[in-house]
């Protein structure tokens, strides 16, 4: 029998030299131009000095030779760790946001200076956000950068990234800039007060105000009776059964509710936003309104269901209740307009994916023609489809030549002529103005869903 | 060239209406520092002459670039017109003079260092001047003691300057050299 020597095992860890030689990092602290001077200076002085036999030279040099060893009897040996501090909670457009920037110093001396940049979005309003920060860390320790200031629109705005870079040793060293990534701060849109006073056109019954009467598959129980031919078997009731000697079953209501689709135009943005308390454009009035008639929706136990019209084409699952409130909050926060000239989906907005009583509110500016069409479309295929008008007053195309306010016109007329055709069609489109916007319309629409459907 | 002089000119009223009182009174302090050590170590004759006029903007310069060669350019010119002064014009080497050229060279360049690293438009933590001027005090009344010492020091020992100053800068250039090598290898 003979002894097979095991197969070298490679370490899992390299061995401590092996990483110092391959990995060659460039040494975070590099010498000034003021201890360039310091050196040149000091021999300078010294070999005049010596040279022409002048002590006072040698004592100019004093002060210079003195300076540098009080400010490199200790050397600096590790980078500044900086992080970024931003709110986490829930922040309403126009609300207050408190960021802030830390530096530590895990050294053992003290940094002299640390110069603190900070970029954010435009349209966090923080205070001397815009400025550097110029401040001192003792060893072993931290200092932090308050940044209060104010959220100007909804979205993921970004605070950072923020970069420092340190002066130690009397400004004879300086550390290379650390960065560190920009942190995320969530700003939820402002919901105008939104009350829809007009019945939904296709309530068969809604979960929670109006719960249905029909027997049917669901959760809430309306009795246990006899079993019957057809019932399933996990319906049984095993303890009445059991009773009564006869097999019963749990019957229960059918769960209906009302579904509105929230369908958002993004295939363009119109006018500038000016944030909360200024002029709108048309994604702020599209997420705003969206925002508001998804809370009033949901506060009333419909189920509600959000989608794109563009070619990224995200869409939210339908859902009821204060988590898909939240979830639609977050949901439109990353609406963007879509840019790029690719056809959107259209099997997404087919009226084949809408549920047939489902209210589909579409909020458009109607600038692009595949908008109306998707609209046509959608109340051929019999959805009560309502369209909300999202373009700010007096948008117009930026003036280019003597020929844009012509321009101009004749596309405002076109406008109005499609507008004409949708109304034609059925299509009610009705310009959001807040609170009641939607109600003569709902009415409208409920009327027409009163009247036997059919194509 | 218009458009060239025009974005000059807007990126200066840009640096007025952004810089704050801090590193302004950092830059006024190497201006001042440089220029009152050029007025002493000059000849008396010539800085009371029209000649001052070249001597303010050599001084005035490093507050406008802290971060360039301005600052070495006008420590050289103090030296050069204090070798002159004491050569030239045969002026007495005077405690007084040489404790105010060196104290004052070397406030304009430890704020020259300083201003080299704090942007025009920084909120500055008052902490941050505080403590480098009071460490740039500590070296100046080390080697102003150092000065009345070694000045002294000659008074005593008549004629033997040269061997003094000698001994002096050898010492202090074999320091000097321990020192750098010290530094270097240092991790």
């Amino acid at each position: 029998m003979t002894l097979i020597d095991p197969p070298p095992l490679r370490a899992a860890v390299p061995p401590a030299g092996a990483a110092a030689d391959e990995g060659w990092a460039p040494p975070a602290w590099v010498p000034t131009r003021a201890l360039g001077r310091t050196v040149l200076l000091t021999g300078l002085l010294l070999v005049l000095g010596v040279a022409l036999g002048r002590v006072d030279l040698v004592l100019l040099a004093a002060p210079f030779a003195i300076g540098a060893a009080i400010g490199l009897r200790r050397m600096p040996r590790s980078a500044p760790e900086l992080r970024i501090d931003a709110d986490e909670e829930h922040i309403v457009e126009g609300g207050e946001v408190t960021a802030g920037v830390t530096v530590a110093n895990p050294d053992v001396i003290a940094y002299d200076l640390v110069v603190l940049r900070t970029r954010t979005s435009p349209w966090l309003d923080l205070e001397d956000a815009d400025r550097p920060f110029a401040i001192s860390v003792a060893p072993d320790g931290w200092t932090a950068v308050e940044l209060p200031g104010r959220a100007l629109r909804w979205g993921r705005h970004a605070v950072g990234p923020a970069a420092a870079r340190v002066a130690a040793c009397g400004g004879l060293l300086a550390c290379r800039p650390v960065v560190v990534p920009a942190r995320g701060v969530r700003v939820y849109p402002e919901t105008e007060p939104f009350a829809a006073t007009e019945a939904m056109p296709a309530a068969a019954g809604l979960v929670g105000n109006h719960r249905s009467r029909r027997p049917g598959e669901g959760g809430e129980l309306a009795g246990v009776r006899p079993f019957a031919p057809g019932d399933r078997l996990r319906r049984i009731d095993w303890r009445v059964s059991l009773r009564t000697r006869d097999l019963h079953v749990a019957s229960t209501l059918s769960d209906r509710d009302a579904e509105v689709l929230l369908l958002l135009d993004v295939l363009g943005e119109a006018g500038a936003s000016g944030g909360v308390k200024g002029k709108a454009s048309v994604l702020d009035t599209t997420v705003r309104a969206a925002a508001a008639i998804a809370e009033h929706y949901l506060q009333r136990g419909d189920r509600v269901s959000l989608a794109e019209y563009g070619s990224s084409a995200r869409r939210l699952r339908p859902a009821t209740g204060r988590r898909q409130y939240l979830t639609v909050l977050e949901w439109l926060l990353d609406v963007r307009a879509d840019t790029t000239d690719s056809e959107p989906y259209e099997h997404v907005f087919g009226a084949h994916n809408v549920s047939s009583d489902a209210l589909v509110v579409v909020l458009t500016p109607l600038v692009d023609p595949r908008a109306a069409d998707m609209l046509a479309g959608l109340v051929q295929s019999g959805r009560y489809t309502v369209a909300v008008d999202t373009l700010p007053e007096g948008a117009a195309p930026p003036q280019r030549s003597q020929w844009t306010p012509l321009a101009t016109r004749l596309w405002r007329m076109e406008r109005e002529n499609v507008l004409g055709r949708l109304r034609e069609h059925g299509v009610p489109v009705v310009t959001w103005a807040g609170a009641g916007s939607l109600d003569l319309v709902l009415r409208d629409v409920a009327r027409l869903a009163s009247a036997p459907r059919g194509r | 060239m218009f458009d060239g002089i025009a974005n000059r000119l807007a990126r200066t009223r840009t640096v007025v209406t952004r810089a704050t009182v801090l590193p302004l009174v950092v830059r006024c302090g190497i201006g001042l520092a440089f220029f009152a050590a050029m007025t002493v170590a000059w000849p008396v004759t010539l800085v009371v002459s029209r000649y001052l006029v070249l001597f303010a903007p050599v001084a005035v310069y490093p507050a406008f670039a802290p971060r360039g060669r301005g600052p070495t350019v006008a420590i050289v010119a103090v030296v050069a017109g204090w070798i002159i002064d004491t050569t030239w014009y045969d002026a007495r080497t005077a405690l007084w003079r040489v404790l105010a050229i060196a104290t004052l060279t070397y406030a304009g360049h430890t704020l020259a260092a300083l201003a080299a690293v704090l942007p025009y438009d920084s909120m500055v933590n008052a902490d941050v001047l505080t403590g480098w001027l009071t460490r740039a005090g500590l070296t100046i009344l080390i080697s102003a003691v150092l000065t009345v010492l070694a000045l002294g020091l000659t008074a005593e020992l008549a004629g033997g300057a040269f061997v003094l100053a000698t001994l002096v800068g050898l010492a202090a250039a074999v320091g000097l050299a321990l020192l750098l090598g010290r530094l270097l290898r240092r991790p």
